[in-house]
This record gives C-alpha cells, sequence and structure tokens, in this order.
C-alpha cells in the first residue's frame, strides 16, 4: 500500500490554508491596489509634466518601467504574503498540527513553496499586465509610449512578476528562519529600503560595483527596457536574485529539518 | 501501541525527561501524570516526531512517527487546543488536515458532528472558547479514524458537562480496542477517566500501575484517640512511629499498623478510645510520589 500522504496531498492542503485565511486576502488586495493604483498614479503624473521634462530625459524615458513603478510598493505585499504563511503557523503554533498531518518536512517545504509561487505568479502576471496596459493608454499621445508587439516589452513584464513572486518566496524563507513575523519583515524590509541607503553612503567607486547586487536594484534591472548604467543584464540579474532566494530557501529549510517544532 | 525506549531529552541545560522506558497498551486508557512541568509534553512531541530526543526513541506499533505510511490514519493527537490560525473556520482547519491524509471531507463534517460543534464550524476558531477549541481538536485527532491517540491535559477549559463526556468518549475508544494515552497534572481527573497511570516528576519515571494498585501501595495512616497524648506520643515514637498530626482530638500515625499501635499504648498503660486506619486518598499517594518532584513547590508558611 502507497502512503497517503504525497506532494500531491500536501499542495492540496496548503492551497486550501492559503486561501482561508484573511492576510492572504488582504495580501492580494493591496498587492494590486499597490502595482496597479500606483503605476495609474505616476503614468498620469508623467503625462501631465511630459512638456516640462528636459530633453535629455526624455530621450532616455523608459515607458514600461515607469508603468511597472508599483511594484517597487507592492514587493512589500508580497514579500509579507509569503512570511505569513509560514510565521502564521509558528505564532499559531499550528505548525504541529501540521507536521503531525505531513511528517516529511521537506515535502511540506515543496507543497507549501509551490502554492506560494503559483498563486503569486498568476497574481503579480495579472497585476503587472494591467498596470502596463493602463499606462501605456495614459501615456497614449503625450508620451512614447510601448506596445506588447515587442518581445522585449512582453519580457519586461513578464519579469515584473517574476520579481514580486521571487520576494515572496524570499519572504517566506526568510520565514523558515526566523519563524516570527515582525523579525522577518524588519528583515525584509531592511534588505530592500535600508540596504541602498547603506550603499548609498559608500564612495562612488564602490557604489558602482556594490549597487548592482542589492535585490531592489536586481529588480530595477530585470523591469527595465534599457539595462540601467551599472547594473548586471537583465538575465543575470534575474540568476543573481534566484541565487540569493535559493540560498536563503536552502537555509530556511535545512533549519525547519534540523530543529525541533 | 506506543513503545518509549530510554528516552532523554535535553534542552541547553535542562533535563525535560530522563530516561523514560515505558509502554502503552491498546485496549485501556493510560493516564500520564505528573506535576506542571515541560516532562509529559516533551514525551508526546518526541511521539509525534515534532522534537528530536537527545537519546532513546519512541516507536508507534514499532515505528517511529516519521516512519508512518498515513500518520493521521495511524495516531491522532491533540496537544494544544488553542493553536489553531484564529483566522480560519473550524471546518477549513479540518478539510485543510484531512487533504493532506487524502481523507474525505465527508469525514470532516462526521467529527465535526460527534465533537458537537457542527453549528459553529465556519466560525472563526479565534472567536471560540477554551472548551470549544478543545473540541475541535478532539475532532482534528478523531479524522483518520487512528488507533493510536494523544491527549495533552484535555479537560482544561471544559465545563462538567465536558468533562464527563470527554471521559466517556475516552472510555469507548479504549473500549474499540485503541490505544489512548491522556496526560493530566490532576490525579482526581485520571483517577475517574483512566485505568493504567504512568506517574512522571522532573522528567523521570516514578511509578506505574492500575489505579487501584497504586493507591493499594500506599502508606496509609491511622488515626488515635487515648487517655494521655503527650505519654502515648512518646511511647509510640520510641517505636518507631511517625505521628503527623497532634491536637485536642489524638494522633495521626504512620509507619505502624493499627495493631502494633493498641500494643503499644498497652504496654505504656494508656487507655485508647478510638483506632482507627485511614486509607490514603489516591489524590494523597500523588502528593506523596511527587513531592521531591515539583518544579516549582510553595514554600507555605516560611514565606509569611
Amino acid at each position: 500500500m502507497s502512503s497517503d500522504v504525497t506532494l500531491g496531498s500536501t499542495i492540496r492542503s496548503e492551497w486550501i490554508k492559503f486561501r482561508t485565511v484573511r492576510s492572504t486576502i488582504m495580501g492580494v488586495i493591496i498587492t494590486f491596489v499597490l502595482t496597479v493604483g500606483l503605476g495609474a498614479l505616476i503614468t498620469t503624473a508623467v503625462r501631465a509634466h511630459w512638456h516640462t521634462m528636459n530633453p535629455a530625459r526624455q530621450l532616455t524615458f523608459d515607458p514600461v518601467s515607469a508603468s511597472l513603478s508599483g511594484i517597487l510598493f507592492a514587493q512589500f505585499a508580497v514579500g509579507v504574503i509569503g512570511t505569513l504563511f509560514i510565521t502564521s503557523e509558528y505564532s499559531s503554533g499550528s505548525i504541529r498540527t501540521t507536521l503531525a498531518a505531513v511528517p516529511n518536512r521537506l515535502e511540506l517545504v515543496w507543497g507549501k513553496l509551490l502554492v506560494l509561487a503559483a498563486s503569486m505568479f498568476v497574481v503579480s502576471e495579472i497585476a503587472c499586465f494591467i498596470t502596463f496596459i493602463m499606462g501605456q493608454a495614459i501615456f497614449s499621445g503625450v508620451v512614447p509610449s510601448a506596445s506588447l508587439g515587442s518581445a522585449a516589452v512582453v519580457r519586461t513584464v513578464i519579469l515584473a512578476g517574476v520579481y514580486l513572486t521571487l520576494l515572496s518566496v524570499l519572504g517566506f524563507s526568510l520565514g523558515l528562519i526566523l519563524r516570527q513575523s515582525a523579525a522577518c519583515i524588519s528583515v525584509f524590509t531592511s534588505l530592500l529600503l535600508i540596504l541602498p541607503i547603506i550603499v548609498f553612503l559608500l564612495p562612488q567607486s564602490w557604489q558602482n560595483t556594490i549597487t548592482k547586487f542589492e535585490p531592489s536594484e536586481l529588480g530595477h534591472a530585470m523591469t527595465s527596457l534599457t539595462t540601467p548604467t551599472n547594473d548586471f543584464g537583465t538575465w543575470t540579474s534575474l540568476i543573481v536574485l534566484s541565487i540569493y532566494v535559493v540560498v536563503v530557501l536552502g537555509v530556511g529549510t535545512t533549519m525547519l529539518i534540523r530543529r525541533d517544532a | 501501541m506506543i513503545k518509549i525506549d530510554h528516552l532523554t531529552k535535553r534542552y541547553g541545560d535542562t533535563l525535560a525527561v530522563d530516561d523514560l522506558d515505558f509502554e502503552v497498551r491498546p485496549g485501556v486508557v493510560t493516564g500520564f501524570l505528573g506535576p506542571n512541568g515541560p516532562g509529559k509534553s516533551t514525551t508526546m512531541r518526541i511521539i509525534l516526531g515534532l522534537d528530536r530526543p537527545t537519546t532513546g526513541r519512541a516507536t508507534i506499533e514499532g515505528k517511529r512517527y516519521a516512519e508512518l505510511r498515513d500518520p493521521l490514519h495511524e495516531v491522532g493527537a491533540l496537544l494544544d487546543a488553542k493553536a489553531i490560525h484564529p483566522g480560519r473556520s473550524a471546518r477549513n482547519h479540518l478539510r485543510a488536515l484531512a487533504a493532506s491524509n487524502r481523507i474525505p471531507f465527508s469525514r470532516v463534517d462526521e467529527v465535526l458532528e460527534f465533537s458537537g460543534i457542527s453549528s459553529v464550524a465556519d466560525k472563526k476558531v479565534g472567536d471560540y472558547s477554551l472548551g470549544m477549541s478543545q473540541r475541535l481538536g478532539i475532532a482534528g485527532a478523531l479524522l483518520g479514524d487512528p488507533g493510536v491517540l494523544l491527549f495533552d491535559e484535555p479537560v482544561n477549559g471544559l465545563d462538567p458537562e465536558g468533562i464527563r463526556w470527554i471521559r466517556e468518549f475516552f472510555r469507548s475508544l479504549a473500549n474499540e480496542g485503541r490505544t489512548v494515552f491522556v496526560s493530566s497534572h490532576l490525579m482526581s481527573e485520571m483517577a475517574v477517566s483512566a485505568d493504567q497511570i504512568i506517574v512522571i516528576g522532573r522528567g523521570k519515571f516514578i511509578t506505574q500501575g492500575s489505579v487501584d494498585a497504586l493507591t493499594a501501595s500506599a502508606k496509609g495512616t491511622v488515626f488515635v484517640r487515648g487517655a494521655n497524648h503527650q505519654q502515648l506520643l512518646a511511647a509510640l515514637k520510641a517505636h518507631h512511629g511517625v505521628v503527623h498530626e497532634v491536637n485536642d482530638e489524638g494522633l495521626s500515625v504512620s509507619d505502624l499498623t493499627s495493631d502494633q499501635i493498641g500494643q503499644i499504648a498497652f504496654e505504656a498503660g494508656v487507655a485508647l478510645y478510638e483506632l482507627t486506619p485511614q486509607r490514603a486518598s489516591l489524590e494523597e499517594v500523588y502528593m506523596d510520589l511527587t513531592a521531591d518532584a515539583v518544579e516549582y513547590g510553595s514554600t507555605g508558611a516560611r514565606r509569611e
């Protein structure tokens, strides 16, 4: 007789858990509001000031990344969704019930990871495509706009969703290590907001080499049509960010397996 | 059957479980008794594979928990009734649990009905009273219809009706041939709900046996009332009797039988008016057994 507990049943169980708490629903709504809402606000502002913008900046203006600016804020919402998916199990104590039902801890991580990544990918891609199409409609007639007819544009919009998905997994991975929501969210926010400020205080020559390694800068490179100066290229940025996430996830998974629940 | 095999668990400097070694058999309700402290819950967590033992092992039907193919079908556990995401409904909590072990959702409705919380199944668990949470925890333990059941302090928070319900429920589970392992820090509770009792203190094994055997093994006392208590006291002490209470009413004596006391009084020339053997209550036996093992014993009069 084969075991009743498989990756499939674990995914089904985690999917029920994921969608039956308010924090997930609120997180998804906030992700949409921040991505689409701020996208609308920023593109409208650009359109209004376009004629007074200096010509040099008009030349290098990237309509794709401008319409996707909302993800700079949505990244915190997806990070919180990922974090809470595991830390709420520790704060409530339900991790014990979960592990009694699924004793294979590696399988549990896979189940949660696949549910989280698949849901956040779908949510993020929908939000990014909506904000892109809306942004270009707002630009239309005044600001040069981009079209999904270009492969590079499609790639950039897709990578914006991939960036948000990776950050939700980063939040989840930090949760496996730290177990506490507040600690995780502090570390997550520090990586994205405080780290760039610290780097900014360093000498210029150092900044040029270090900045491109910052998670937020990797995201900036992934979601720009043309690679910003001093940054890694699009695909290299994706790979570096993925390596970060995989390393943190690996450490988190090892700790879950080794530690008492 | 649960087998605890020379189990030791150390957290830093604290020895939570100290070389425990016992078996929990099917068909009876086994009480796991000890003063408040980490030993009982830690043992249960190790049985469930949540904590890793420092040395020794715990097995269920010969297998470690991690080796069970269908854990919820083999073991049902209620560790902490409040350890459920407060924002989720009872039904969704049980459905997530059921899905992980491929248990049909119809079974979720059955256990909700059995536990008497069907009518509140779609409310958030955070709004539940402790008693309702205990019932939900029991529903969760029964989900896979397991042969081995573990309950950690299950009567906490239950009203008298709930306590009576849970006692009958344990009994019926045992009568169906299941292994039922129930922890408590209350001897009075175990005396009525358990058949077999395992007593631990500070993580160490103290004793094991049926409720009747434990009471019988206890040292009783004898109440003595006589003409001259001072003289009687001196005579009893000379014969290595231990006198607990001296007042105008009489003396309470242990370590001597009523026959011996009668003989001693006769030889001392003290007339006896009353000589009554008193059997210790299970509660007293327990207090006696665990006296050295209470983690935070009250210092009584000295503090005042």
